[in-house]
């Protein structure tokens, strides 16, 4: 077997990890929806013949564990020839949940399949109940348009039928187009570029290296996990509820760390639930995945190798690992980051100095649509809002922001109203919200928004009711709300809700706080 | 007063880096090249001592400078107290930014530099909204109140930054006239830059109150020192502006230094017959390149420490890998170079001081540099150091010094080619047709590996690379730029309107120019637009023409630009204008490009001797040439280390040099022989 030469593996990974970084550039730049060209709503990754990922360009981690499963389900469905693309967005076949399209294009090297190249975006509507596409739904049938692996090109030609057939069957088609063709044109790039690398190298070198690189990553995690101290250690937080009954919903966890291995059990976690907070096997793998790569503390390359040293257990029909047709909007975007926290929650046992309080726990996703008479035309709109970061030991949480599975950015003020029928009343820190402590929780965020026209309005957010929690003696952050003033009169909204809005109302979301770190009385 | 033929004779170009002040001196008795010791604390003290050296100053100079003042402050965060004035209920837009973390997978919270601390911002209530229409005007006494506590907390600026000001800056006008009734210095967005995206407009807006009081203080420091002197300052964009400008617009000199580097890159590139360039500035602890198509290409969208700045800028793209950059093996077996860097102190192994080894150490070891000559042999090195530096390196990954060496080069080549690929490849051009043009320190040693791993068939090493940001100031012109935003559908724009709004900003353009002296026979004015399918989110420059089928002409552009740059086109789409802009050039005087012709006899006492210098897996002896003694018509071949007292240039085997009538290397693949 040849052995890594330590500056080769430097130069590939090099190679690897530019070719993704050149894809998300050009998808960010072409898109049309604001999700995807302001908030960055998308990842680019390279992948072996047997769908393993090499590199990651990425803004988002919750697709990230997540994608490999894309591509090994792609590679199950369909035969792969030169100049092919495969689309799928079903969750129960290597999606994750129905917004997020996955675009997953084949490199050859000669005659031999030897290379995937794939992106993944969040697209603003995938029809179903409500403009946005994230409902509060109690199957996935009704959660938007369910895309199985199949090839939108076949040998480089489109096959218009299934472009006619997904654009019929959403909202705002035109847009979507758009968002489609873009993701075609960054896969094109990162098949163009990798066969350069194999121009360069030859292809013996690349697929040695594709899988050097994935044993390098591997080290790093496992040098981390010997530095933990052995030991079993579990915690467990709630979901506020489902969106259709009121239950909460609880996610259990246990890490049990030797040596260089850990096993993550997801055992006694609530089974999965009517409404959309269910969360696949890949939602959970990326959380996961996310939790271990952030207690690596190098920049090293997000790949496959960071499986190796974990086993995960969800049990079956468990709110982690939910069965088909189970809804699952939420289970991404939501799910996901309570998964986080109780994974955190579970290591700061471990490591009691370095793990942080809870951040805010939800990504507060707000979707809305309706007809703009203004401009003629259908509008589906949606977006997520940052809020307060825990705070870390000796350092307190930023305010404001994403945290944990999402860094999506925010849609200007001044872009979105010239884009939709509404104004922005407000947008600011939510002063106060963090937790306090030695150091703070990070505050949450306040946005307003008034409507210009009535509108159909979904809001899937998260720690309504069950605070972000503190550490080593610190409060925890403010819990969010949601606010709705319509015709003189002040309504708190639920965690999750579909309502229909009239002109001129108001919506008013106020995003969790972070937790806090250590006793407020400790802090000078 | 700014006049288009300066009352000075003497004219220089003065640009201020870390370590050295560098001069470019043009006389009666021609080009003068100088260097002296920076003085950071007061970086005026240098640019006097140093011209004093060289010039008489009493009886004035016409100068050209770059400064680092601006960086500098807003890195180091010595800007100056600043308030910002905003829309009520959008206070914290600054702050917040847009909403993300720099690193995804971080336990540990960032630091954060507030520029403006929440005590200092205020809102006001006024709306205007995207149509332009004022929803509410703003309240006079409001404004009023905000500015007595602005006064009251001892501000020395004020930004202001109101919601879709750049459709309508009434109300913004309104704010701006009495913070200058009340004497405050004010930063206005809709003056600056009139485009849509608040995070953005609010950012360089803020940035730029920042930096008003340290420009303010250092012009008024350096005028001081420069008595009758005529001063201009070199700003992003390529060209100069009279001091009271910077006060204003301090933003606009943020990379004055490096757009000298790029304007000089280009006058020897066309010079020596190759107008396709990409400039490599390798320095010690980073390396900007960009890339010159016949003319320097720019950009909108830059970052300035945490900073998005949103002005037209040289699109220099900068990477943390330089000579002074840092070798180590990391945890997982993987030989990783810089970002850190041993910078001037310690400074690479053979500095004498550290023993970390460095880019410049695997040189030495290599026989790429001349340790006898180092820096015109001003400076004493240790190669041993060097040697012994990367040896605990290659002992740690099992390889041989020699193996260790080439390997941290290569590793830090394929930093810097990364670099290059973002500016060419990224932005729909094809290195293979540019030559590469290092100056610099070390770029000349890393040049030829790295232009043969791009494709690149030509490198172009010119005369004096370690002044040359100094020498592009001496030839750089006063540059204005006006824009508007449109945000109009290309099919629903006529070109009679298009042709009306284009004279109304080239009125503003003659305007500007005329207050600094420039007559309009005198001005060059570019027209181009920003433009985008509907619905996009990034915008394209293409060039406008006034030709009769001009309309078609920047359609057609648009779309094989987008093709070109993204691998489609969508014929069918709209196409929406978003920006206007025209670009001023003043046409001054320049210094004159002597070409010398040659004899192409060598001048046998330029070989100063011979040394091993290793290349890929064998070890050939190579001459040692002093560059100062070539002439032009002199052919080198490799292996070959050329040297004059800033620079090095490594001409491997396989390669010739020719020395052109400018006296640069132009270095090609060897014809075999």
């Amino acid at each position: 077997m040849k052995t890594c030469d330590p500056i080769e593996l430097e130069l590939f990974k090099n190679v690897f990890v530019a070719v993704s970084e050149e894809m998300g550039a050009v998808l960010g730049r072409t898109a049309l929806s604001p999700n995807i060209k302001e908030r960055k709503d998308y990842s680019c990754s390279l992948f072996n013949d047997r769908g393993e990922t090499l590199a990651q360009g990425s803004y988002i981690p919750v697709h990230l564990g997540a994608m490999p499963l894309s591509v090994q389900a792609a590679l199950r469905a369909v035969a792969f020839e030169p100049g092919d693309l495969v689309i799928l967005n079903d969750p129960y076949r290597g999606g994750t949940h129905l917004p997020d399209i996955t675009c997953i294009s084949p490199v050859f090297l000669g005659t031999r399949l030897s290379f995937f190249v794939a992106n993944r975006a969040h697209h603003a509507d995938v029809g179903g109940m409500t403009p946005g596409s994230m409902p509060l739904a109690t199957e996935l049938f009704q959660e938007g348009v369910i895309i199985p692996p199949l090839k939108l090109y076949s040998r480089g030609r489109m096959n218009r039928e299934v472009f006619d057939l997904l654009l019929s069957n959403v909202r705002t088609p035109d847009e979507r187009r758009g968002d489609l063709l873009a993701q075609v044109a960054a896969n094109e790039v990162g098949r163009s570029r990798l066969t350069e690398a194999v121009a360069r190298f030859g292809a013996s070198k690349v697929r040695l290296y594709s899988r050097l690189i994935q044993d390098y990553t591997e080290r790093f995690l496992r040098v981390t996990l010997k530095a933990i101290p052995d030991g079993s250690y579990a915690f467990r937080d709630s979901l506020d509820n489902d969106g259709i009954s009121d239950r909460p919903i609880e996610i259990a966890v246990r890490v049990t760390v030797r040596g260089d291995r850990a096993l993550v059990d997801f055992g006694g976690s609530s089974p999965q639930t009517a409404g959309g907070v269910n969360a696949n096997l890949a939602v959970t793998t990326s959380a996961v995945l996310y939790v271990f790569r952030a207690l690596v503390e190098e920049d090293i390359p997000f790949n496959t190798g960071l499986m190796r040293p974990l086993e995960i257990v969800a049990p079956p029909g468990s709110i982690v690992n939910a069965d088909f047709p189970a809804a699952c909007a939420g289970g991404n975007v939501e799910t996901s980051q309570r998964i986080v926290d109780v994974l955190l929650g579970a290591m700061s046992k471990a490591l009691p100095a370095r793990i942080p309080a809870a951040s805010q726990g939800t990504m507060n996703n707000v979707a809305f649509g309706g007809r703009d008479p203004r401009r003629n035309r259908a509008f589906a709109y949606y977006e997520t809002i940052g809020g307060g970061m825990g705070a870390g030991p000796g350092r307190d949480g930023l305010s404001g922001v994403h945290t944990h599975m999402t860094n999506s950015l925010n849609t200007p003020v001044e872009a979105l109203e010239n884009y939709l029928p509404l104004t922005i009343r407000s947008y600011r820190l939510r002063k106060g919200s963090g937790g306090k402590g030695r150091s703070r929780g990070g505050d949450g965020l306040v946005r307003e928004y008034e409507f210009h026209v009535p509108a159909a309005l979904t809001i899937m957010s998260e720690r309504r009711r069950y605070a972000p929690y503190g550490l080593r003696g610190g409060s925890p952050g403010a819990r969010g709300r949601n606010i709705l003033l319509s015709r003189g009169r002040r309504t708190v909204l639920g965690s999750k809700v579909n309502i229909l809005l009239r002109t001129g109302d108001i919506l008013r979301i106020e995003t969790p706080g972070g937790g806090g770190s250590g006793r407020p009385k400790s802090r000078r | 007063m700014e006049r288009r033929d300066p009352k000075n004779a003497v004219r220089a170009g003065i640009d201020t880096g870390g370590t050295f002040t560098d001069f470019v001196i043009w006389s009666a008795e021609g080009l003068i090249n100088h260097k002296v010791l920076s003085t950071p604390h007061d970086p005026s003290e240098a640019i006097f001592r140093g011209l004093g050296d060289v010039s008489r100053v009493e009886q004035g100079v016409f100068i050209v400078h770059g400064t680092t003042v601006a960086t500098n402050a807003l890195l180091e965060g010595k800007g100056g107290r600043i308030a910002l004035i905003t829309t009520a209920g959008f206070e914290d837009v600054l702050a917040i930014g847009r909403q993300t973390r720099r690193e995804l997978y971080c336990l540990r919270p960032e630091d954060r530099f507030e520029l403006i601390p929440p005590g200092l911002r205020f809102g006001v209530r006024e709306r205007t909204l995207y149509t332009g229409r004022i929803e509410k005007t703003v309240d006079r006494n409001e404004v009023l109140r905000v500015i007595g506590r602005i006064r009251k907390a001892g501000v020395e600026a004020v930004a202001v930054c109101l919601l879709h000001s750049y459709v309508n800056p009434r109300n913004e006008e309104v704010v701006a006239r009495e913070l200058e009734r009340a004497g405050l210095m004010a930063s206005v967005s809709s003056r600056l830059l009139p485009e849509h995206r608040e995070y953005e407009r609010m950012s360089t807006t803020s940035v730029n109150a920042y930096l008003m009081p340290v420009m303010d203080r250092y012009l008024n420091e350096l005028g001081r020192r420069l008595g009758r002197s005529d001063l201009r300052i070199m700003q992003s964009n390529e060209g100069y502006i009279a001091p009271a400008r910077a006060r204003r617009e301090p933003i606009k000199t943020a990379l004055s230094g490096p757009a000298g580097g790029v304007v000089g890159a280009r006058m020897l590139a066309m010079a020596a017959g190759m107008p396709n360039v990409i400039s490599f500035d390798m320095g010690g602890t980073s390396t900007d390149v960009s890339l010159i198509e016949g003319r320097i290409r720019r950009t909108h969208e830059t970052r300035i420490g945490d900073f998005p700045v949103r002005l037209p800028i040289i699109d220099i793209h900068s990477v943390g890998a330089g000579g002074g950059s840092i070798a180590y093996a990391d945890r997982g077996g993987s030989l990783r170079v810089g970002p850190q860097s041993a910078g001037a102190d310690p400074g690479p192994a053979c500095y004498g001081l550290g023993d970390l080894p460095t880019v410049t150490d695997a040189n030495l070891c290599l026989g790429r540099l001349d340790a006898d000559f180092f820096l015109g042999g001003r400076m004493r090195i240790f190669p041993e150091r060097s040697r012994a530096a990367v040896g605990a390196l290659a002992r740690r990954i099992g390889k041989s010094v020699r193996e260790t060496a080439l390997g941290i080069v290569a590793v830090a080549n394929a930093n810097m080619e990364k670099a290059i690929r973002v500016i060419s490849v990224e932005r729909g051009h094809d290195p293979r047709r540019f030559a590469l043009f290092p100056f610099g320190g070390a770029g000349g040693m890393h040049a030829v590996e790295m232009a043969a791993h791009l494709g690149m068939p030509a490198i172009i090493v010119p005369r004096n690379a370690g002044v040359l940001s100094a020498f592009g100031l001496l030839m750089a012109d006063p540059v204005k730029d006006h824009a508007k935003s449109l945000m109009k559908a290309g099919d629903r724009i006529s070109v009679a309107e298009l042709e009306k709004e284009f004279r109304g900003l080239e009125e503003e353009s003659r305007r500007d120019m005329a207050e600094d002296g420039f007559a309009a026979k005198d001005l060059i004015l570019e027209r181009s637009l920003d433009c985008r399918y509907l619905g996009q989110s990034y915008e394209i420059d293409v060039p406008y023409r006034r030709a009769a089928t001009a309309r078609r002409a920047f359609l057609e552009a648009f779309h094989s630009r987008h093709k070109k740059l993204y691998s489609y086109r969508h014929d069918g789409r709209p196409v929406e204008i978003v920006n206007l802009r025209v670009k001023a050039v003043a046409v001054t005087p320049k210094v004159p490009l002597v070409r010398e012709r040659g004899s192409g006899a060598m001048d046998p006492r330029a070989v100063t001797g011979r040394q091993p210098i290793v290349y890929g897996s064998s070890v050939c002896r190579g001459a040692v040439i002093d560059r100062s003694r070539l002439r032009p018509g002199n052919i080198l071949r490799g292996p070959t280390l050329i040297i004059d007292p800033e620079s090095t240039t490594f001409l491997p085997p396989g390669y010739a040099a020719r020395v052109d009538g400018y006296a640069n290397l132009i270095i090609r693949k060897a014809a075999r022989r």
